[in-house]
């Protein structure tokens, strides 16, 4: 009752003062426009206060509905197609404005404007005839889903001296991939009925691209933030504040450190890494000391922390800016071949200008802004001097921004735009160049497509980020989207992938970061090296994309930010008043920030500014940060006034009839997002009923803090946790369903389910997700007993007649392809119709007359499957007419392997980017379980099947049921996997009251997990066991057994790894040219390596005789003939029959011996290199 | 014991009987005996099912294997399994389908002209041998008033324009080679509990303890007179062994409320077929093989042999 008071009380504030701002703060100084915005949202608030005042004392509010509703709108995706959509829509067009003129050296009057720029439709050009494509259809004949990039320009046209500018709309100058679901997309807005006709799959996320009919993810890469100051230690233990600049023109990394108590500037441009700090300062204009320390701040503990390096500048002699000038000219680097004209106000003004903190824009030489911007990370610095808590964490996630496929497309794009504009540029001025020019010139003839078009698709194949005008050299940016389930494809779009290389030894990175609390997700990573640096995003993360700032800039200075240019070296540090800095610059102090960023935020929610913007006041560092910059990760979260949640039951009430969309939640301000940054001025309750009056936003479900992989295993939070993140990592394995349009694609290697099916256990996430739809996996009954001692160590015992009826089986299908080839005499290879008649006829029975494999046919091992024929000259000049006998079969013959049949299921024929004809056979195999393949439930609890029993001798119960499988007890109690046990007994109680239950993670409070208790009850109601423990007869005996068997439906996933495709044994077989040892590896039918340890055996054990006929007899045993006199290896001549010596020159004094083949090359490589082995034999 | 004799006469009591379901006490043996009946059961009594598969056209969206495999597990009415030959045995033919001794042919043809899915059921399986054909489940369904339009077991949906065609051929087989020829969809049995109460404890009991008590059973086996409010076992048979009665009486400390025991020879069975075979010729069938597995047993050489030793139990099984 205590809290119901309090409740009331509370709500009674909130009418008193609906609006929640300061009650100290008056109305805010802001003009105009800005103004009206800011009472209007007062107005909205105070409408909504009052309008749902009735509600708030009712329970807790359901917002799950809020989930699906926000995934309906962005799917799960939404970062990369932001990004993609920001770069087609906008970056783009900037690139292009930044070089939209290209002049010719020789007569800068000829010069060509790019007037416009956009992305037209998805087409391919066959026979200078554009055709649109789908993707689809891309992915089926190899091409690449790209379409035109389409410029408008403006140009001169040169004919007879006479120069007339002209205008041509729509020049193609490249082709640019499209990523599926963007704008540019035709997928793009389509439903479920449009997407089926175009052979797409409803449930596909989108976000990657297909270059040449390979499907090709972009990976988010995660990278330290840019422009902002980060405060480190490097490995001397230095304290440095270093920022690493990036704005269009250049990049660079500043560097500001302390190093025997003396303050030094590290840049890379100078020769030395130590510039004493007060020389460029001076340099920049700076020279009155006092204002530098005024600058640092008055505190003299931070003057005497400066003391040294305005000595050490003293003793330099350099008291001008003239002098600092001067010296650091002496500092910069020379460039190998000076071309560039010696520049009159000399280099070092130039790089301080332009390199050293590029970030601060210099306008006429003002100097101020960068001086200042020295003076804060100094003064970062030495607050981390003294007080260590200053010191900034790189792992934080605040300090790091995504990069996304937008971005780095955008990059390339830029540095190959640039490249085309340099090399139609050299081009013509090497045509105008020519004196007798009589022709026509026409600049727009000179535009070539094909470095923007092979750029693209060369990086986005390949991977290979090599950009060399932004010094950048990444591998593995892109990846082949793994298909090979369809949570693989889910986890693999939503991977984040790290910058530094993986195999440091340092924890700090990997480890578990207290930031990632529902923007990363802390279950879903690799195991191994990649442990903790590889991520992936939670459920509801977002990704935010740049945004304009210039508008940002000025309201920040109508809310009453104070100028940089108009405070005073002393005013800067003021106690009350706060720094605010706007995307890593600064814009100038506040007095009152918290009343700045209450305005801000006010303005952002009433939707006046973007919602991404980020507002945050850091009190330790007395600054206001505001970040509109993309990148950076941000969720959204339900907005509490004083502890009272602005979403009330009327809203979701409209949300559930339609007439409220997430959207508008955002705008009428009950949603916001809040990046990491921001978070830290947000004191946020987990449920409704824990906020308190200082609780600011509440969160939508704590389940979403799980990635789209984790959400798949039901009561994760009942299990340790690294079961969660090896079923992570196992999901991914899974068979199961890939997409709807899963037998239409043509994957090399695809894996499905006969009979797949949906958990019956499952929570919110799988079916926000569409896993209930695309499921990877089987509902097993599953009695946890020991049975047989074929179950030891996680093998599990599989029911014969469950396997009959389907369980487990698969279906596994592989592509073969065959390429009919050009040749340079324009010949080819030809398919011909297969001769009945021939010996080889018996290998040829499933060809149809066309001379392929007929689908539907059984495919054994050493048949044909393309009766191919290439001609027997392939080089010189054209031969026009050829006949039959200048062709040599060329047989495509099937190695498969004996066991399952296998079915050639679909034949495709295309054509490749050569224009030849490429043919694809989708071979099929369904195979049923097998001792030795590999299953999983959803709790990182795998084992093997251990042997296969009949269903007669499998344990029953009274009701006559009998499980498919048994899983031996063992493997919980170090496992201590809960979760599992409560899905026994969930799934128990979902077949046998009909009703599917849940178990979302930490769902328990907010329904979206039954409750252990509730699910009992349905057991006794429904006749069971309260604790899921059934009374089971031995079916061997038909005695009872002795104990109560805990038995239930569990979901099982059949992992890909199958015996099938690993075993191998070989009695003798193909061996290897250079060493005549046998082969290794299974696909070259290899033999089984006795190796070191093996041998170290043999040998402790005494059986020489084995080691002899392994390593000998059985590998590679040669016989030699050897001289007893000079000790060399002679050879044996067949006509004299007798070992002849070479060097000795006789046959006398030879001996025949056996030794490995390997020890004979192994005496004759040395004998090569002039090093001379002589065997030296004795009698035996 | 000398002269006593092992063998013992089982009784049979039939309780209830449908074509698909039987319930049965066995009485007067031991569970070697029920739970060897309930084995062959599963595994051993014959049907026929279909086995070889000779796809013409398919242009479904299943392939192949799928489609055999969901054939196979169609259950065939299999009266006269038990005088078929298996085709491996069948010196008259190479089973292909026309010999009348091992195998039965089916064709299945369809073909969908509109634009609605067609199903393709069992139905749709015509059989060569009338007296094989799939199980038709319209009976019972009509029988139980549930819906009349049951249509037979689908094996395939087919859109505008695809068609299946196929020839199949259907043979003897048991449960042990594969499940499709078990004619048992549930062979189960218990043993019977021999439930008696204390009466005089009971009777210290207060009516709210014995109401409570007697919720404690997951499953209705005990009942409360509402008149005379005494404990009566009602239903004996719904006791399920959880022992959760015995653990209550315990914790309300009156252990040895009540005394349940496992009758060891009495057994209830519960047999349900898939509809291959009428659920009462299940079981004789099921007691004729075992029949038969004895008797070659008994008739064979090592058994003669093996006479001397076993004295007695030898002749036994000769049938002495």
């Amino acid at each position: 009752m205590a809290a119901d008071d309090d409740h009331s009380r509370m709500t009674g504030d909130n009418e008193k003062k609906p609006v929640t701002h300061d009650p100290e703060s008056k109305e805010p100084r802001i003009s105009g426009e800005m103004r009206a915005a800011a009472n209007d949202c007062n107005d909205q608030w105070r409408w909504q206060a009052s309008s749902c005042r009735n509600d708030s004392n009712k329970q807790a509010v359901d917002k799950f509905q809020l989930l699906p509703e926000f995934l309906k709108g962005r799917g799960l995706v939404k970062q990369h197609l932001d990004s993609f959509n920001y770069f087609v829509n906008t970056e783009i067009k900037k690139i292009v404005k930044a070089n939209d003129r290209i002049e010719s050296n020789t007569d800068p009057s000829i010069y060509l404007r790019f007037l416009d720029v956009r992305i037209g439709e998805p087409s391919v050009t066959v026979n200078a005839v554009s055709e649109t494509i789908n993707p689809h259809m891309c992915r089926l004949s190899d091409l690449t889903y790209a379409a035109p990039i389409l410029v408008d320009i403006e140009y001169i046209e040169e004919s007879h001296a006479q120069k007339a500018p002209r205008e041509k709309k729509d020049v193609v100058i490249g082709r640019m991939p499209i990523m599926l679901r963007s704008h540019r997309c035709v997928l793009h807005g389509k439903d479920e009925a449009e997407l089926a006709r175009l052979g797409e799959c409803p449930l596909d996320p989108g976000g990657y691209f297909i270059i040449k009919g390979t499907e090709k993810v972009v990976l988010i890469q995660e990278q330290l933030s840019k422009n902002r100051i980060i405060i480190d230690t490097d490995k001397k233990g230095n304290i440095n504040a270093s920022v690493t600049s990036s704005t269009e023109a250049t990049k660079s990394k500043t560097v500001i450190k302390m190093e025997n108590e003396k303050i030094y500037l590290q840049l890379n441009i100078f020769t030395t890494p130590k510039i004493p700090i007060m020389v460029v300062l001076k340099a920049m204009g700076m020279e009155s000391i006092q204002e530098v320390v005024q600058m640092v701040g008055r505190d003299p503990r931070y003057g005497a922390l400066l003391l040294p390096s305005i000595e050490e500048c003293a003793k330099e002699k350099i008291y001008t800016q003239e002098q600092a000038l001067e010296y650091l000219e002496t500092k910069v680097k020379k460039f190998q071949f000076a071309s560039a004209p010696p520049e009159k106000e000399g280099r070092a003004l130039g790089i301080l200008r332009d390199v050293f903190l590029a970030n601060v824009p210099v306008y006429k030489n003002n100097f101020r802004p960068k001086c200042i911007y020295v003076a804060v990370m100094m003064r970062r610095m030495m607050d981390a001097i003294l007080n260590k808590d200053a010191m900034d964490d790189k792992d934080y996630v605040g300090n790091k921004r995504l990069e996304l496929s937008g971005q780095l497309i955008s990059l390339l794009f830029e540095d190959l735009f640039k490249t085309m504009v340099s090399e139609v540029k050299k081009t013509i001025d090497k045509l105008l160049g020519k004196h007798s020019r009589s022709s026509r010139f026409d600049f727009s003839q000179h535009l070539n497509s094909n470095i923007i078009s092979f750029g693209l698709e060369r990086t986005l194949s390949t991977g290979n980020w090599d950009v060399k005008r932004f010094r950048m050299h990444r591998k593995g940016m892109s990846q082949v989207l793994a298909r090979l389930s369809f949570i693989s494809t889910m986890g693999h779009v939503t991977r984040v992938s790290p910058q530094f290389e993986k195999s440091r030894k340092v924890s700090g990175p990997r480890a578990l970061q207290p930031s990632q609390w529902g923007m990363l997700c802390p279950c879903d990573t690799p195991e191994g090296e990649a442990c903790g640096l590889v991520k992936n995003l939670a459920l509801m993360t977002h990704v935010t994309t740049d945004q304009e700032e210039g508008p940002l800039i000025s309201l920040c200075y109508c809310l009453g930010v104070e100028d940089l240019e108009l405070l005073s070296a002393e005013e800067l540090h003021t106690p009350n008043s706060f720094l605010v800095i706007f995307n890593g610059r600064i814009l100038g102090k506040h007095r009152r920030p918290q009343y700045f960023a209450t305005g801000m935020r006010m303005l952002r929610r009433a939707g006046k500014i973007g919602e991404f913007v980020s507002v945050f006041v850091n009190e330790k560092q007395h600054c206001v940060y505001i970040a509109s910059d993309g990148g950076r990760v941000c969720r959204p979260l339900v907005i509490a006034d004083k502890g009272v949640s602005r979403i009330k039951e009327c809203h979701m009430k409209e949300l559930s009839d339609g007439v409220r969309t997430f959207d508008d939640f955002l705008q009428d301000g009950l949603i916001e997002y809040l990046d990491v940054n921001e978070e830290n001025n947000a004191l946020i309750a987990l449920y409704e009923g824990e906020a308190t009056p200082e609780t600011t936003h509440i969160e939508i479900e704590p389940f979403t803090i799980l990635g789209v992989v984790a959400g798949l295993i039901p009561y994760p939070h009942h299990n340790q946790s690294p079961r969660n993140t090896y079923q992570c990592a196992m999901g991914k394995q899974a068979m199961g369903n890939i997409a709807y349009n899963q037998l239409r694609r043509m994957d090399t290697l695809l894996y499905l389910l006969v009979y797949p099916q949906r958990p019956l256990l499952t929570t919110r996430t799988i079916e926000l997700v569409g896993y209930d739809k695309l499921g990877a996996g089987q509902n097993a009954t599953v009695a946890v007993m020991s049975y047989s001692g074929y179950d030891i160590e996680d093998a599990i015992v599989m029911n014969k007649s469950s396997l009959d009826r389907g369980f487990g089986r698969c279906i596994v299908f592989k592509k073969y392809s065959s390429v009919n080839q050009k040749y340079e005499n324009n010949t080819a290879d030809r398919i011909v119709r297969p001769n009945r008649n021939e010996d080889f006829a018996g290998n040829m029975q499933i060809l149809d007359d066309d001379g392929l494999a007929a689908p539907g046919e059984i495919i054994r091992p050493n048949d044909v499957y393309v009766n191919k024929q290439s001609p027997i000259i392939t080089k010189g000049s054209p031969l026009p007419g050829i006949p039959d006998s200048a062709y040599r079969p060329c047989r495509q013959i099937f190695k498969g392997s004996e066991g399952e049949p296998t079915v050639v299921d679909r034949v495709a024929l295309s054509t490749d980017k050569n224009d030849c004809l490429c043919i694809k056979f989708l071979i099929r195999q369904t195979r049923r379980p097998e001792l030795g393949d590999k299953f999983s439930s959803r709790h990182g609890q795998k084992g093997v099947c251990g042997t296969i029993v009949q269903q007669e001798d499998f344990p029953f119960s009274e009701r006559g049921i009998c499980p498919d499988l048994i899983m031996n007890p063992h493997g919980f109690p170090s496992r201590m996997t809960v979760g599992k046990m409560i899905e026994l007994l969930g799934g128990k109680a979902g077949v046998s009251c009909g009703r599917f239950h849940y178990g979302s993670a930490f769902g328990e409070p907010s329904g979206h997990a039954d409750k252990v208790d509730a699910i009992s009850e349905t057991l006794i109601n429904r006749g069971f066991s309260y604790n899921g423990k059934d009374f089971l007869y031995s079916g061997i005996t038909g005695c009872p057994l002795q104990a109560y068997i805990f038995m239930g439906p569990i979901y099982y996933q059949k992992l890909k790894h199958m015996v099938l495709d690993k075993m191998h044994a070989r009695g003798s077989g193909p061996r290897v040219m250079l060493t005549r040892q046998p082969t290794e590896g299974r696909a070259r039918n290899g033999g089984l390596r006795v190796g070191e340890m093996e041998r170290d055996c043999l040998i402790a054990y005494g059986a020489s005789m084995l080691i002899y006929e392994r390593l000998m007899i059985s590998s590679d045993p040669f016989e030699v003939q050897v001289c007893r006199v000079c000790g060399l290896l002679g050879y044996y001549n067949h006509k004299l029959k007798t070992g002849i010596c070479s060097s000795c020159k006789n046959g006398d004094n030879i001996s025949t011996m056996k030794l490995p083949y390997a020890c004979k090359l192994l005496i004759q490589e040395l004998q090569s290199m002039n090093i001379v082995p002589r065997l030296k034999l004795a009698e035996a | 014991m000398e002269g006593s004799s092992y063998q013992r006469f089982p009784k049979v009591k039939i309780r209830e009987l449908r074509d698909d379901y039987a319930k049965f006490e066995l009485r007067d043996t031991d569970a070697s005996m029920a739970n060897a009946l309930r084995r062959v059961m599963i595994a051993e009594v014959p049907t026929i099912a279909i086995d070889l598969v000779e796809i013409e056209v398919n242009s479904s969206v299943l392939n192949d294997e799928f489609i055999a495999h969901r054939l196979g597990l169609i259950p065939l009415t299999s009266e006269r399994a038990m005088s078929m030959r298996f085709s491996r045995d069948c010196d008259a033919c190479d089973g292909d389908g026309q010999c009348e001794f091992c195998s039965v042919e089916f064709h299945l043809r369809a073909k969908c002209h509109s634009d609605q899915t067609l199903d393709v059921t069992s139905k749709d399986l015509y059989s060569s041998d009338h007296t094989v054909v799939p199980v038709d489940f319209s009976d019972s369904a009509a029988a139980s008033g549930e819906a009349l339009d049951t249509k037979g077991i689908i094996i395939v949906k087919l859109r505008r324009g695809q068609e299946l065609r196929l020839r199949a051929i259907a043979r003897k087989g048991i449960g042990k080679d594969h499940a499709k020829w078990s004619p048992a969809a549930t062979v189960t049995f218990m043993y019977e509990p021999n439930i008696h109460i204390n009466e005089d404890l009971m009777e210290t009991l207060t009516l709210e303890e014995k109401r409570t008590w007697v919720e404690s059973c997951p499953t209705r086996v005990f009942e409360l007179d509402p008149v005379t409010h005494q404990v009566m076992v009602v239903d004996p048979e719904a006791y399920t062994y959880d022992d959760e009665v015995i653990k209550k009486a315990e914790a309300m400390g009156k252990a040895g409320l009540v005394d349940i025991t496992a009758k060891e020879d009495s057994f209830i069975f519960t047999v349900e077929s898939t509809g291959a075979i009428k659920a009462s010729q299940l079981i004789l069938n099921a007691i004729d093989i075992l029949k038969q597995k004895l008797d070659a047993v008994r008739l064979s050489d090592d058994t003669v042999e093996a006479d001397d030793q076993f004295g007695e139990l030898g002749a036994h099984m000769r049938g002495g």
